[in-house]
């Protein structure tokens, strides 16, 4: 299993995001800096109006894989703890569908670490995400997960 | 005598535009031993053409873990087949 620490937090969630208290459950004496990544719904993709997203996962595998990242970034950075949640389901514009915060003692640790973390879990992460837009609907173009075999099936 | 060799019964998982186009979102299937996740797909891919045009963008995952196409499936392995991911 991979080392987290007991205070990190990782969830997936339903309904609305509360970043306030995301920061607040990272925020202890021993650190002096907290990053932040607050990731939310744009209102156009490649142009085109978007009015809605809706994102589902391969849950049990996307909570391995998110602490997964936190295992990572805690081996990787000197830092303290590590909240990471995505949202599910229908999303409106502006909404936040993924948060990440991160403590750390001295900032420039939090700061990377919190980029490897996003960067991470948009190419590893088993979540998807389809694009409503007014005259139809598409999966987003993703990314083809990097620890994927090099072997291709037979054809 | 029989040569029959005796199935392998696996958990199929769909996602994404693989849940749409199969419209399936899980399935108990049977396999025969010494199958591969790679043989496993082809089969999906004979039932439903339409996998055919986006085979070179999945991934398999076995038991929740990424695994190479010539993996050899397991009697109740949990198996998904994956399409890009595009969270956060």
């Amino acid at each position: 299993m991979p080392v987290t620490s007991e205070n990190d937090l990782y969830e997936l969630v339903r309904s609305t995001i509360d970043p306030a208290a995301l920061v607040r459950h990272v925020r202890a004496g021993q650190d002096g800096a907290i990053v932040t990544f607050d990731g939310f719904v744009r209102n156009e993709s490649h142009g085109r109006a978007t009015k809605y997203l809706e994102y589902e996962a391969y849950e049990p595998m996307a909570l391995a894989k998110m602490r997964e990242i936190g295992a990572q970034i805690h081996e990787r950075f000197a830092i303290h703890r590590v909240a990471m949640v995505h949202r599910l389901g229908r999303l409106d514009i502006g909404e936040t569908s993924v948060f990440i915060a991160i403590s750390a003692p001295h900032r420039a640790a939090a700061f990377e670490a919190c980029r490897f973390a996003i960067d991470t879990l948009k190419r590893t992460v088993p979540i998807w995400k389809k694009e409503h837009f007014q005259d139809g609907a598409i999966w987003a173009d993703g990314e083809i997960p990097p620890a994927a075999p090099k072997t291709k099936p037979a054809s | 005598m029989p040569s029959v060799s005796p199935g392998i019964r696996v958990k199929v998982l769909f996602f994404g535009r693989v849940r749409e186009l199969t419209g399936l979102r899980e399935e108990k299937g049977e396999i025969s031993e010494g199958a591969t996740l790679g043989d496993l797909l082809e089969r999906y891919i004979q039932r439903y053409p339409q996998l055919a045009e986006f085979r070179a963008s999945l991934v398999a995952s076995r038991n929740q873990e990424f695994a190479a196409w010539d993996t050899r499936i397991t009697g109740g392995d949990e198996i998904a087949f994956l399409p890009p991911v595009s969270g956060g």
